[in-house]
């Protein structure tokens, strides 16, 4: 048997104009065709207004498409008695903490979606205790939400989309609002979960560090999806990075700049470690 | 003393069950001209210190100073202190007021009496400034925009106001590369050419500490730790204490010196890594 990886969310010439552009604008998306597979990690990168928020509301039926089609595990988000069925497949996490958290305790924020699917208490119960282990919440559990920090808001939100059991958790900048610590915390929670397979993560991020931890990225540019690939290719190529006015991490810049100076160094780098460890090996060999 | 403060403290909700002190006898003097980050953790004061210094909040003790002055409760001179020292929100879109961007960024020079045709130019130039085209967004509401360009009009807004102080409350959250140092260098040149005060905090260290006369360190409504940029970011033990980064450059040159190559770590910017890599090694000859 062949084992082909699975596609759980499919674009297929997918376009999206807002009501309200101008026609002196490009449409937010146009020509998009991408396939999200499942347990995959994948980097969604764009300059700012390139269409990453709206192509994630597509995937879970916020917008519907204006042009071309979604499917979420092969169901089109057109038709609107599965979207229910299509939000639980596919959860989202926005950017701001304080908007997402609707409950008076952790615990309720956590089953609010299950309650919605009319389960079972038991069950209820029973799914929280595990994504709250999971995700090291247990502790939070009767706390009010406002008085967690911007971190820990965005970890008892994501308990709240992964009890949903869900093929895809789509996270639109979940860093961008916390301070250093919070965004290590969410940063290998996300890590933790791609050890699971049957979870595929989109990660819309501006940190070239974050989508350097993906298995794929994917870069659009005014609407339009320009590139994609491994970290190790796509954020290694700087002339494609920076002529969209992107960047890749500080390690891989520094390395092109001391290339160009005569420096011999490894052509795929991108973290910092493997720029310190190529620089003293250098100097061991002079 | 041009700005600054005097043990100023604050409680939230004082006289109640749920009193929080967020400022705890803070102090500091800024001279007119100077460009001051804010750092600290989530948290640690730095919203609720700089909602003081254009008097949107009132000191529960202490005092807040602009050109030597106390700044008192008048609401008339409140007022006109509120259009000489300019805020961006940390939240952007929780502070816009208007129907459409263009009179968003209009307000301001409105006030001042220009005629429209003088307000039409303002508005364009100061989403050009920004890095946002006029003709393409203007006549949109303010919340038809992505992320990014939000906050980016937030920044147009209080541009056009031509403060001599400006305040940005973690202004490039969401921000992509090039609009991010674009927004850097338009601070560091109104400060260079027009002598604008300028005042940032932020959790990002990239691209900005090189601009940075002074650093402030916030930690649970305390100033723990102030002083040049070549002082604060010296040590990484203190700040990693805290919970804080640095620069992803001087990270950088820290792990190489750890390593045991002899590179000075006060080091900010993509050009100075390499400059003095390039001074250790010299040229690899071939
Ligand atoms: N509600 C809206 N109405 C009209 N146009 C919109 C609306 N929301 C977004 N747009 C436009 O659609 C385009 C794509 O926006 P989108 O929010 O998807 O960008 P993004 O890649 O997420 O950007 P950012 O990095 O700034 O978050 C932009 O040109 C934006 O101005
Ligand atoms: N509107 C408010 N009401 C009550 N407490 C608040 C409010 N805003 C901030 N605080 C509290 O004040 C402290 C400092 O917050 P803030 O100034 O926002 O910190 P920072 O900007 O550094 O993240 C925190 O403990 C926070 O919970
Ligand atoms: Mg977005
Ligand atoms: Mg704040």
């Amino acid at each position: 048997m062949v084992n082909r990886p699975e596609i759980i969310v499919e674009a297929r010439n997918l376009a999206y104009h807002y009501p309200g552009e101008e026609a002196t604008s490009f449409p937010a998306l146009s020509g998009i065709n991408v396939a999200v597979y499942r347990g995959e990690y994948l980097a969604l990168i764009g300059p700012n207004g390139s269409g990453k928020t709206t192509l994630l509301k597509l995937f879970n039926a916020l917008l519907v498409p204006s042009d071309g089609e979604v499917r979420v595990e092969g169901v089109s988000t057109i038709d609107e008695v599965e979207i229910p069925r299509i939000r639980r497949i596919c959860g989202m996490i926005f950017q701001n903490p304080d908007n997402q958290l609707v409950a008076t305790t952790v615990e309720e924020d956590i089953a609010f979606g299950l309650e919605n699917l009319a389960l079972p208490s038991a069950e209820i119960r029973q799914r929280v205790g595990e994504v709250a282990r999971m995700l090291n919440l247990e502790h939070l559990l009767q706390q009010p939400p406002h008085l967690l920090s911007g971190g820990e808001k965005q970890r008892v939100a994501i308990a709240g989309v992964l009890a949903m059991q869900p093929g895809c958790i789509l996270m639109d900048e979940p860093t961008a609002m916390l301070d250093t610590a919070s965004r290590r915390d969410v940063n290998d929670m996300v890590r933790m979960l791609r050890q699971n397979h049957n979870i595929a993560v989109v990660h819309v991020t501006h940190f070239p560090e974050e989508a350097a931890f993906a298995e794929r990225v994917i870069v659009l540019n005014q609407g339009r999806l320009v590139r994609q690939g491994p970290p190790k290719a796509v954020l290694t190529d700087l002339s494609l990075l920076h002529s969209l006015g992107l960047q890749s991490t500080a390690a891989s810049e520094l390395a092109a700049l001391l290339r160009e100076d005569g420096f011999e160094l490894p052509s795929q780098l991108l973290h910092n470690r493997e720029l310190v460890d190529s620089l003293c090996s250098l100097e061991l060999k002079s | 003393m041009f700005i600054g403060t005097e043990k100023l403290t604050y409680t939230y909700m004082s006289g109640t069950p749920f009193a929080a002190t967020a400022l705890n006898e803070v102090s500091f003097s800024l001279g007119k001209g100077e460009i001051t980050l804010i750092i600290g953790p989530s948290g640690s004061g730095k919203s609720t210190l700089i909602q003081h210094l254009n008097g949107l909040l009132k000191p529960s003790s202490g005092r807040v100073y602009f050109k030597g002055q106390a700044i008192g409760s008048d609401k008339g001179e409140l007022l006109r202190l509120r259009r000489r020292i300019g805020l961006v929100f940390q939240i952007p879109e929780e502070h816009f007021f208007s129907e459409t961007i263009y009179d968003e960024i209009a307000f301001a020079p409105r006030n001042l009496g220009l005629a429209e045709s003088e307000v039409r130019i303002r508005v364009k130039d100061a989403l050009e400034k920004v890095g946002l085209r006029a003709e393409q967004l203007q006549y949109r509401h303010p919340f038809q925009l992505s992320a990014g360009q939000k906050r980016l009009v937030a920044v147009a807004s209080v541009l056009s106001m031509n403060p001599e102080v400006l305040i940005l409350d973690e202004p490039t959250a969401g921000l992509d590369p090039s609009h991010r140092r674009n927004l850097f260098a338009l601070l560091d040149n109104l400060n260079r050419s027009g002598g604008l005060t300028v005042i940032i905090s932020t959790h990002h260290l990239d691209d900005v500490v090189a601009l940075a006369h002074s650093v402030f360190v916030l930690q649970g409504g305390r100033m723990v730790l102030a002083g040049p940029p070549s002082e604060i970011f010296t040590t990484r033990e203190k700040l990693y204490d805290l919970g804080l980064s640095l620069p992803s450059v001087t990270e950088i040159m820290h792990s190489v010196k750890e390593k045991g190559l002899p590179v000075k770590t006060n080091i900010y910017t993509l050009a100075g890594a390499r400059q003095e890599i390039n001074r250790l090694k010299g040229r690899p000859g071939r």
